[in-house]
């Protein structure tokens, strides 16, 4: 429910908000919310959750936390489809390590086929981030999924799988896109920015797709300072870049040679060799020591 | 009124082993791409046109980054299988006024107007090296402008083509690139074939009639009165063995109508005027008539939907709401393989660029199928038949809408 927050009152009851598109009153219960995922027919659901702001701390929090939970039985209770969609609870709790715990604690006693973690990713500080992270993951049981929500940024993706996440989206590679930033071992690039005038090189030699192979830099600089079709490739492209990423991962576990690929990773993200610090801890907390 | 002519166009220099054939339209660009297509997305069309019109706005800007980049303008956009025609204006958008004089025209682009005299436009195509260009022209007229003006207009025209010519004389990059002569003189005769005789008098290979209009407008230009008259009057003091191009965003039926008067050369700005609107292209071509666009019109006509014409569906209208058909049934391209009418309805109020993407596949498919249908129409003298069928499709149009 977070796109909606800055327009929408929550009660027990469900979210209240006004309706983006005409402006009447809506009222989203957590069964309401289950009815339309049902109809939808998403092999992945997810529970309707009572999210608040990473800095919100206190009553408000803990209120958040516990309403999550009971919401969390009631999404259980009206899910129609069990057997066809797998319902995903989400660990709450804030920055605060007492509730997250204690969130994650009661949704494990629920049946159900993988959980994600929530309420992260809204602009705190990195070494909180990663600690609530690792905390929801060393209590989530390992034969289930684990889906870190809003995380798309690629040195927090490799980070967060260090420490056990399983599962991202792709919010942030299209939306980036749409802004003109491309997607590189090295970061991004913003091809609206003029050092791309006359750069004719592709915007990532290794990328196999049209994107790479037909467009030069400089050529995409003009487009996306004024067309559309900017967004179809550089989309095209920062998502190849993300699911290249993650098969990386992957193949780099099954291979034994995680720790390798990380050093790789960060070793091409960041040349001179300056590590964010919260990176080297968070990896450090898993046994991965970046040199 | 003539009755319109096959043709085929052979290109010199490195295209030497393509012809063309006519009547056909140009591939409509913004920018040097297809609006909203990459041009991964455009191999998902068929029929795509074998030449690229590229209009000067977007791109002059940029033409020192595409010199130093040393291969041209259809490398450069990356739509290399085509041929690129470089046009002075954006054949989508209004041209806006009062900014030619005799030293030079206009363009814009979205940082703004690029003032092009005769030295700087032939720097810029040297940059480009189109296989086509249109010589500078100043065509800011419609049916309002007074005689004066339309005789500026013309010998402006003329002198910047005669400058054009001794310019790109001594062009070793332009050697190859056909020069097309630009006719102006609004709606009075004598200017209009003044026009036509001196331009094909001078060595160009191709004539665009402009200057009807300023750039798009809503106007029918069929239903002004000599309109007809005076382009046939235009085209019969043209050679037969060059082409005519005319870019005025045109339906289907127009683009017959002014191919019947002599055009052989279109823009295909008109998909995308469509598209931009959340419109869609839903005319049947086929001779005789099959039965989806057929069906359409009786649905349309059955419960009354002003959305629903025999030419065009417009999408955002709540009728589509629940409407799970494809947007036209039976069409092959990959808008109507894949998608409902009712999730690109959704896709429109939700603002999502996919609409657009999905529209533009569909509107470019059905245009460029209209084309082999006409060529094909034509090569089995059904002509007449299509004619009549457009006419009908476009009258329950009317019908829904009065
Ligand atoms: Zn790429
Ligand atoms: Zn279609």
């Amino acid at each position: 429910m977070v796109s909606l927050l800055e327009l929408a009152h929550i009660t027990e009851e469900g979210v209240r908000f006004k309706s983006p598109h005409n402006g009447t009153e809506m009222l989203l219960t957590p069964e309401k919310s289950i009815e339309i995922q049902n109809s939808i027919g998403a092999d992945i659901i997810m529970q309707l959750d009572d999210v608040v702001h990473s800095s919100i701390e206190g009553d408000r929090l803990e209120e958040a936390m516990y309403r999550t939970i009971r919401w969390l039985d009631r999404c259980i209770k009206a899910h129609q489809r069990p057997s066809e969609q797998c319902l995903f609870p989400i660990v709450q709790g804030g920055l605060n390590s007492d509730l997250r715990r204690r969130c994650a604690e009661e949704l494990i006693k629920r049946d159900v086929g993988g959980y994600a973690i929530g309420g992260l990713s809204g602009g705190e500080a990195k070494s909180d981030f990663w600690r609530m992270v690792k905390l929801s993951t060393d209590l989530l049981p390992d034969d289930k999924p684990r889906y870190l929500m809003g995380v798309g940024f690629a040195v927090d993706l490799v980070v967060c799988v260090a420490l056990g996440c399983d599962m991202f989206d792709c919010v942030f590679p299209t939306r980036t896109a749409r802004f003109g930033c491309a997607l590189v071992k090295t970061g991004q690039l913003n091809l609206k920015n003029a050092t791309f005038a006359t750069d004719f090189r592709p915007i990532d030699p290794d990328c196999p797709w049209s994107c790479c192979k037909d467009y030069t830099r400089a050529y995409l600089h003009v487009l996306a300072n004024t067309e559309p079709a900017a967004c179809n490739i550089l989309t095209v492209h920062n998502v190849a870049y993300q699911l290249r990423l993650m098969r990386g991962m992957r193949k780099s576990i099954v291979e034994d040679k995680f720790p390798d690929f990380v050093q790789q990773f960060f070793s091409d993200m960041f040349p001179a060799g300056v590590y964010p610090d919260w990176a080297v801890d968070a990896l450090n907390s898993v046994n991965i020591n970046l040199r | 009124m003539g009755s319109g002519r096959l043709g085929h166009i052979r290109l010199p220099g490195r295209h030497e082993s393509s012809v063309i054939e006519t009547p056909m339209c140009t591939l409509f660009t913004k920018v040097g791409s297809a609006p909203y297509l990459g041009v991964e997305m455009l191999k998902r069309i068929s029929n795509v046109p074998e030449i690229a019109a590229m209009s000067l706005g977007g791109l002059a800007p940029h033409h020192e980054n595409v010199r130093e980049f040393g291969k041209g303008l259809g490398e450069f956009t990356a739509i290399k299988s085509s041929l690129i025609f470089t046009t002075l204006h954006d054949a989508s958008a209004a041209v806006t006024s009062g900014k030619n004089d005799r030293n030079g025209v206009a363009v814009w682009g979205k940082g703004g107007k690029l003032k092009l005299d005769p030295s700087l436009y032939v720097k810029v195509q040297e940059a480009f090296r189109p296989d086509w260009f249109q010589a500078l022209s100043d065509g800011d007229t419609d049916r309002g402008t007074a005689k004066k003006r339309l005789i500026k207009s013309v010998n402006n025209t003329l002198d910047f083509l005669d400058r054009t010519l001794e310019l790109t004389q001594e062009s070793e990059v332009l050697k190859d690139s056909s020069l097309i002569g630009v006719i102006e003189g609004g709606f009075d005769e004598e200017e209009r074939q003044r026009s036509a005789k001196e331009t094909s008098a001078r060595p160009v290979h191709g004539f665009l009639i402009e200057g009807f209009e300023k750039g798009h407008s809503a106007v029918d230009l069929f239903s002004v009165e000599n309109f007809s008259t005076l382009l046939s009057k235009t085209v019969g003091c043209l050679p037969e063995d060059k082409p005519r191009i005319m870019e005025t965003v045109w339906s289907p039926l127009q683009v017959l109508q002014a191919f019947k008067l002599g055009i052989d050369v279109f823009s295909s700005a008109y998909p995308y005027v469509l598209a931009e609107k959340g419109q869609a292209m839903v005319a049947d071509y086929t001779i005789p008539r099959q039965s989806p666009s057929a069906k359409l019109e009786k649905e349309g006509l059955a419960d009354g939907c002003l959305s629903c014409s025999g030419f065009i569906i417009d999408l955002k209208n709540k009728s589509n709401f629940e409407d799970f058909r494809p947007v036209l049934p039976g069409c092959k391209c990959y808008c109507c393989a894949n998608f409902t009418r009712s999730y690109i309805h959704h896709l429109l109020n939700t603002s999502e660029l996919l609409a657009y993407v999905l529209l533009m596949i569909h509107n470019f498919h059905q245009y460029f199928e209209f084309f082999s249908c006409l060529r094909k129409s034509v090569k089995e003298g059904t002509l007449d038949e299509l004619q009549a069928s457009l006419e009908i499709q476009n009258n329950v149009r009317s019908v829904h809408e009065t």
